[in-house]
């Protein structure tokens, strides 16, 4: 159920200082119900920020931010909770918690009963592990999983917040390439089936958000340089001005956008 | 194979169950090994007539009264504290998220040694209040005004919780050396200082009882009641207030919670190391990471633990009393360095 104006996301003029240093000018984008979009950009250029921003963790110093039509800073911590989840690119060390137990956290927010969970909700995190296919580990230990295996428990866990909008930072930065490949096809997999939910992924990856992605959002030193589909917004001119890199772009045998990064411009700027 | 019984739920519960049954059943024996075993040695069956006695008409023989004046009030005491600081320690380590943290982390029971060493060594001169009073009065102040300074430089500094771990070590360790100078200058006290330093339950009564116990158990069970969001907790900060925990605050109730808990706990019984570092963890090897059966365990395991150790101090020396936090350091000691070697690496970063 998509928003009066068709759009899950709505940020407008988002200005957001840390201390003296802005780290967001002027943000203004839209994103709809069932799209995946890859927010892509340089170290430090405001990624995490931005999704920050959208989760209401951060306070923007000016502009706003609607999500699913309600202005996401003035939601309680618990109503966030049920709006926006977050798939983190880490995560802290052990303390004994099976798979289960760490998807089943993803119920908090949605609690009925006091201290224990009810049989909804683990029917709802059995559920999970099973499209994800980690229903076989769900006795196994968090730590003792694959870096695959464990950012699969991750988006479970962000999966049964039941939330309209998936954050999503960084999830294939220690994967190898398969796995790489695996964490995106589950991610779309998910967006086929849930056409009321917005996933945005931050992401050094271009290739993969290019692949994958519906949407591509380009950001450089806080400043949105480009929002749209993927083969718009990646060409050799941007990718130049944001990242200082010459690179060709092709299609490959399949049409696939292909990014190839040639040389940096640190020489010849 | 994911029937209702199978459910986590359900095998939770059953866990719960278990470990509650368990949990009365060893406390009540070593309850009654406690009351029966001592400087005195008094027969199993003599420790059941006593108690009968003692139920129904008061304590009548030699027996009755060492049963009901000395060694009741003691292990209950003794339970109580062993709870209490096993679940404080298991509060800390979930808020600091570190494993090898102890309830003493926000300078706490620096600050109580002061405090009892200043109350003993002026107790005679100052006379306002008598020396078993006045101990215990200024252990918990003590211990108040230490974790206050902790705090005070904690959110000074940013207010997270590795904050507190650095800041309770700074205040814990000028409180100790306030300690140090003042033992010098104590003369023939330093015997009552050790006392309370390495901890000891003789001197409780069922006169002071109820100050030790009934905080005790209160707090421990606000605490029970928060065991699901020490659980998302574990998550990390970022995503335990993504779930709707507003973490700061959060954090910052429950440091002062266990803080308190822990300065109810040494205040009559002096400082006893170790059992809020070992029990919380033994509890995790044996149960898990979930608080709603970590908390309970722990407290279980606590309360046995310090009675075995309070027993030992009883016996091993007598006529003499060991300390117990001595006896319990003793027990910690291969055991902490059995952890470090195992997970240490792991704490690293």
């Amino acid at each position: 159920m998509p928003h009066e104006n068709g759009s899950m996301i709505s940020a407008n003029n988002v200005d957001l200082y840390y201390d003296d240093f802005q780290a967001l000018y002027e943000v203004v984008f839209e994103a709809k119900a069932g799209e995946m979009i890859g927010l892509i950009g340089p170290n430090g250029c405001g990624k995490s920020t931005l999704l920050r921003t959208i989760n209401g963790m951060l306070k923007p110093s000016g502009g706003t931010i609607y999500v699913d039509g309600k202005d996401i800073h003035k939601l309680s911590l618990s109503e966030i909770a049920k709006t926006c989840s977050n798939v983190p690119t880490e995560f802290p060390p052990d303390f004994n918690l099976s798979v289960l137990e760490v998807v089943m956290m993803g119920r908090y927010p949605h609690r009925k009963g006091i201290w224990w969970e009810t049989p909804d909700d683990e029917l709802i995190a059995r559920e999970a592990l099973r499209k994800f296919e980690i229903d076989h580990l769900a006795d196994r230990n968090i730590n003792r999983l694959s870096s695959g295996e464990r950012q699969r428990t991750l988006i479970a866990k962000a999966y049964v917040q039941e939330p309209r909008v998936m954050l999503v930072d960084e999830p294939t930065a220690h994967l190898d390439m398969r796995y790489k490949l695996e964490v995106m096809e589950y991610l779309r997999d998910l967006m086929e089936k849930e056409k009321d939910m917005t996933v945005i992924i931050a992401s050094h990856d271009i290739n993969l958000m290019v692949k994958y992605c519906d949407k591509i959002i380009l950001v450089k030193e806080g400043h949105i340089v480009g929002i749209g589909k993927p083969e718009e917004i990646v060409t050799e001119e941007n990718i130049a001005k944001v990242y200082g890199v010459q690179c060709t772009v092709y299609r490959d045998g399949d049409g696939e956008v292909i990014i190839h990064p040639k040389h940096s411009l640190r020489l010849h700027s | 194979m994911n029937s209702n019984n199978d459910s986590l739920i359900s095998k939770g519960k059953a866990r719960l169950a278990l470990v509650v049954v368990l949990g009365i059943f060893f406390i009540f024996l070593l309850f009654m090994i406690s009351i029966a075993f001592g400087p005195v040695n008094i027969p199993l069956n003599e420790v059941w007539n006593s108690l009968v006695t003692v139920f129904n008409e008061g304590p009548q023989t030699g027996y009755d009264r060492i049963i009901y004046n000395l060694r009741m009030p003691r292990v209950i005491g003794v339970f109580a504290v062993g709870m209490g600081l096993s679940v404080a320690g298991a509060v800390f380590q979930a808020i600091i998220r570190n494993p090898l943290v102890d309830p003493y982390i926000t300078g706490v029971s620096s600050g109580a040694g002061l405090g009892a060493t200043i109350a003993i060594t002026s107790g005679l001169t100052l006379s306002v209040l008598p020396i078993n009073i006045l101990t215990p009065v200024g252990a918990f102040v003590g211990a108040l005004v230490a974790f206050a300074l902790t705090f005070l430089v904690a959110e000074g500094s940013g207010g997270r919780a590795i904050n507190y771990v650095l800041g309770g070590v700074i205040i814990g360790m000028g409180f100790s050396s306030f300690t140090t100078i003042y033992m010098m200058f104590s003369g023939d006290q330093v015997h009552n200082i050790l006392l309370f330093l390495f901890g000891s339950f003789i001197g409780v009564t069922w006169s002071n009882l109820w100050l030790i116990v009934v905080p005790i158990l209160s707090m421990v069970f606000v605490i029970l009641l928060y065991a699901p969001e020490l659980n998302v907790i574990l998550l990390g900060e970022e995503q335990a207030q993504q779930l709707g925990i507003n973490v700061r605050r959060f954090n910052l109730f429950m440091l002062i919670l266990a803080s308190l808990l822990t300065a109810c706990c040494v205040a009559f019984v002096g400082i006893i190391g170790f059992v809020g570092l070992i029990v919380p963890h033994t509890a995790r090897m044996i149960v898990g990471g979930d608080h709603r059966l970590l908390l309970p365990s722990s407290m279980i395991i606590g309360a046995l633990v310090m009675a075995s150790a309070d027993l030992i101090a009883k016996m091993a020396y007598v006529p003499n009393e060991l300390p117990v936090g001595a006896i319990m350091t003793l027990i910690g000691v291969p055991f902490f360095a059995y952890l470090l070697i195992r997970r240490g690496k792991e704490y690293a970063a």
